[in-house]
């Protein structure tokens, strides 16, 4: 039988490149025309310390992590100490015994052990221990059935830039895995027997490379930032990029002073943006309060991690829900949007731009570090859907006097200049201010610049990013959730369809303003709501709550120990209402 | 055609909230004198301040002027810089803004060294709080949260400068009006990270660093014709005198600025071309196949 899903999980010590072999064999998987999606769970630290990647890779899109993992290739005894309870009956274990030895208490009698000794190997044939990684690739294309050629040209293609040698020695690498196979494990058990088919018009990115990649898409053209775990590469991706674009991305001396630098470049009209995760969220909260009151058009992605204070800074949480709709002191109007895929990655993160400029407000975009630093394989993005619109911006003359830059309008949107408009001078204030930008504290004054600034929430509506709609629209049982959890909700959702149990799944995209007539409507003749998030409080849950009311047919899926949902979790969890299950029929 | 502005032409018609008497006054008026002398056009200044009685000075320039939170005006100048490099950028607050809550980004302006002007106000005093002690206030001075006299040492920000490599310090006097226009013209055609600190004496709360105290306790530079503003061990020395507090140019350098460093483009990045459809961009993506 030819099961073409398989989870790979990499477990070793940090810094001993099971990231840089996991990245690997993802390319391997997709140019073999599958579907992948990466998970990397690794310490925060540099060297040492347990660390794996799992690598899914199928027929099926938009994958999170499967229920159980299949193959295990542990570098240590401490990678199968921590993760054999993890494997699938029937999986198997690519174990390095060059210096562990496997011990009677680790050894489950369900899985298939292939001990070899990869760093020995390593060492003795091929005279450089670094390239242990790569026969373990070897082993792993023989064992689950991988196309050697393309592993080979990946492999070379990874180490073309050390040189003809090491590409050599490399490719001669996986060869000595795949002769390891066939001389000790005899016939090829082609357990997984996996198909290829062709790669096609596909894209394999990291969430945070669809963010970076989208902003400058999008015309971002400035960013500044302060390096913070899981955020940082978003940073790195602008520093490499914006200059070739005429753009400039900074290194800050810490959030305070990068969001107020994304603040005073998007305030003379360059289209800017930065990107953090919780603390640095935390910190740059005054200051996005006066981008609100300023209306400056600024996007700030949060790629979320485990809180409070460092709390677990390489693992996903949604526990920032709260803080980026509620945080600050006073009021402005914002806009939140989580993507749920890396390819919704890139378009959320256009669309925000373009909403910063046409509602001259903060936008959010909120990943998580499970989507962030997790690659997947997309369709080739599409440019052509690619517009940008830059709202009021004024950057003709306009007549000192009569031009007023916070102008009470319909619509709430002033029209707006920048630094260099001929007419256009004004004092752009944090204190509140009249609509020529005069500081005043008028009373009459405040109560209609309140107004009109909110009042661009009501216009932007039609514009903000749609929730989706998956599963049978039919079914009475309802999921709501957002982000990293819709790859796992929708193969929950697929596994209860094969028990009989039809489900509906609302993805919300756009987070704040709150799509309150879509929420009331789903949740409205559903049986049972089930609200799936990772964090202790259920933020969504409340929120909707906030909106809606309290719903006793409402119900709680949290999970906030820093991993993301197995599938199998949901359904479990939805499936204990006993009302939920299908009727048997004798 | 140029047209030779005034002090007139970068006067907006707000009434000033500050106290009559207060050094800010001279501040203003010497801004506006210098950007007129310099030839400056009120749509190419860009004008950042702080938060306090002196952060309240960009409502009364007429330029594109921007008043943000407490201490991150050099931040956000530095960025309108980066952002459009024609425009002029200065940037102004008082010593709690520069030297308290925004010191940090105090020393990291100094060490990129961007081509803006900060003038920091210095009063030696929170005067919009009403009379705490601030970073430059003398040790002893007691006010309402020092009742028992400040315990901290007073900051000196322009040797601070000159450690973190400074490349143009000057010190003025708001009530010696000529000077500090002069001193602020230097500063703007500086290329790189000016700083003109005023002392800027508050009348209402600080009864010790009075305008009589500052013309007993000051001294020009240039008084001493030998003195050389070039040599750093020199002005190390002057800064760090327990003598007179010296005023005047105490040093210039010339290095690298922010902008070149960062190799902004020929064209301000405001104006950058924006084209979702450029080829160049889709390039990128095959990188991802």
């Amino acid at each position: 039988m030819i099961v073409n899903d398989i989870e790979i999980m990499f477990g070793g010590q940090a810094g001993d490149g099971s990231l840089t072999t996991g990245d690997l064999i993802a390319g391997v998987f997709k140019r073999m025309g599958l579907e992948v999606y990466t998970y990397k769970d690794f310490p925060s630290r540099i060297r040492g310390g347990h660390t794996n990647y799992v690598i899914r890779a199928g027929e099926r899109t938009n994958y999170g992590m499967a229920d159980f993992v299949d193959g295990l290739v542990a570098f240590d005894l401490e990678a199968v100490e921590v993760h054999i309870e993890e494997l699938r009956p029937g999986g198997f274990v690519i174990f390095d015994n060059t210096s562990d030895q496997l011990t009677d208490a680790v050894k489950r009698d369900d899985v298939t052990w292939y001990e070899v000794p990869l760093a020995k190997m390593a060492k003795e044939d091929l005279g450089l221990e670094l390239v242990r990684n790569t026969i373990s690739l070897g082993v792993l294309g023989a064992l689950v059935g991988m196309d050697s050629e393309i592993m080979k040209a990946d492999v070379a293609g990874v180490y073309k830039r050390k040189g003809e040698k090491v590409v050599d020695i490399n490719v001669r690498a996986v060869e000595a895995g795949e002769n390891y196979v066939k001389e000790h494990f005899g016939e090829w058990p082609r357990a997984y027997g996996l198909k290829a088919k062709p790669d096609g018009d596909r894209l394999i990115m990291m969430g945070n490379d669809a963010i970076g990649y989208g902003a400058l898409v999008a015309g971002c053209r400035f960013m500044a930032g302060y390096p913070i775990t899981p955020a940082t590469d978003v940073l790195e991706w602008m520093a490499k990029y914006a200059p070739r674009f005429g753009g400039v991305a900074v290194q800050a001396e810490d959030e305070l002073a990068a969001i107020n630098m994304v603040i005073g470049a998007a305030f003379t009209g360059v289209r800017s943006m930065t990107a953090t995760s919780g603390p640095g969220q935390a910190l740059m909260t005054e200051a996005i309060g006066l981008a609100g009151v300023l209306e400056i058009p600024i996007v700030v992605v949060e790629c979320a991690r485990a809180g409070p204070s460092t709390g677990m800074p390489t693992k996903t949480e949604q526990s920032n829900l709260n803080h980026l709709i509620f945080s600050g002191h006073g009021e402005i109007p914002r806009i939140v949007l989580a993507p749920g895929t890396v390819e919704d990655s890139f378009y959320l993160t256009v669309a925000a731009f373009n909403l910063a400029e046409k509602y001259q407000c903060p936008v959010f975009v909120l990943s998580e570090q499970a989507l962030c630093q997790s690659k997947a394989t997309l369709p080739k993005l599409d440019l052509s859907r690619v517009e940008i619109d830059r709202g009021k911006l004024v950057l003709d003359p306009v007549v000192f006097g009569e031009y007023k830059r916070f102008a009470f309008t319909d619509d709430g949107v002033s029209p707006r200049v920048i630094p260099g408009v001929e007419g256009g001078m004004h004092l752009a204030a944090g204190s509140e201010h009249n609509d020529a930008g005069v500081i005043t504290e008028n009373a009459k004054n405040r109560t209609r610049m309140m107004d009109k600034r909110f009042r661009k929430l009501d216009t932007a509506k039609p514009d903000l990013p749609t929730p989706l709609l998956h599963g049978d629209p039919q079914a009475e049982i309802g999921i709501i959730g957002y982000g990293s959890n819709r790859g796992p909700i929708v193969e929950s959702q697929d596994r209860m369809a094969r028990n009989g149990i039809a489900t509906r799944f609302l993805e919300l995209r756009t987070l704040w303003p709150f799509p309150e007539d879509e929420v009331r409507d789903f949740i409205a003749d559903a049986k049972h709501v089930f609200v799936v998030e990772n964090n202790y409080t259920g933020q969504l849950e409340r929120l909707i709550r906030y909106v809606v009311g309290p719903l006793e047919r409402m119900h709680r899926v949290l999970k906030y120990n820093g991993r993301p949902f197995h599938p199998i979790e949901i359904s479990d969890e939805i499936e204990k209402h006993a009302d939920v299950r299908p009727l048997v029929k004798v | 055609m140029a047209v030779q502005l005034t002090p007139k032409d970068f006067a907006t018609a707000t009434p000033s909230w500050w106290c009559p008497g207060c050094g800010d006054f001279g501040v203003l008026s010497a801004l506006k004198q210098a950007m007129a002398d310099l030839g400056k056009i009120p749509k190419d200044v860009a004008f950042v301040s702080g938060i306090g009685c002196s952060g309240k000075i960009s409502g009364y320039l007429h330029s594109y002027a921007f008043h943000g939170v407490h201490g991150r005006a050099l931040p956000v100048a530095t960025a309108v810089k980066l952002a459009n490099k024609d425009l002029t950028v200065i940037a102004a607050g008082g010593d709690g803004d520069g030297y308290a809550i925004g010191a940090g980004h105090f020393l990291h302006a100094v060490r990129r060294n961007p081509d803006i002007t900060y003038i920091v106000m210095d009063n030696q005093t929170y005067g919009l709080t009403k009379g705490q002690s601030s970073p430059t206030s003398q040790a002893g001075y007691v006010t309402g949260t020092s009742p028992q006299g400040n315990p901290d040492a007073p900051i000196n920000g322009l040797s601070i400068a000159l450690a973190a490599g400074g490349t143009f310090l000057a010190r003025g006097f708001s009530a010696h009006p000529k000077i500090l226009v002069d001193l602020i013209k230097q500063a703007v055609a500086h290329k790189g990270f000016s700083i003109v600190e005023v002392m800027s004496p508050c009348v209402t709360f600080n009864k010790i660093n009075t305008y009589a105290w500052f013309k007993e306790n000051t001294y020009y530079v240039t008084d001493d014709p030998n003195y050389d503003a070039t040599n750093r061990t020199g002005a190390f020395e002057v800064l760090n005198s327990d003598e007179k507090m010296p005023l005047g140019v105490i040093y210039r350098d010339s290095r690298a600025t922010f902008e070149a460093l960062t190799h902004l483009p020929e064209i301000p990045v405001a104006h950058a071309n924006l084209d979702a459809h450029a080829p160049e961009l889709a390039t990128i993506m095959e990188s991802y196949r």
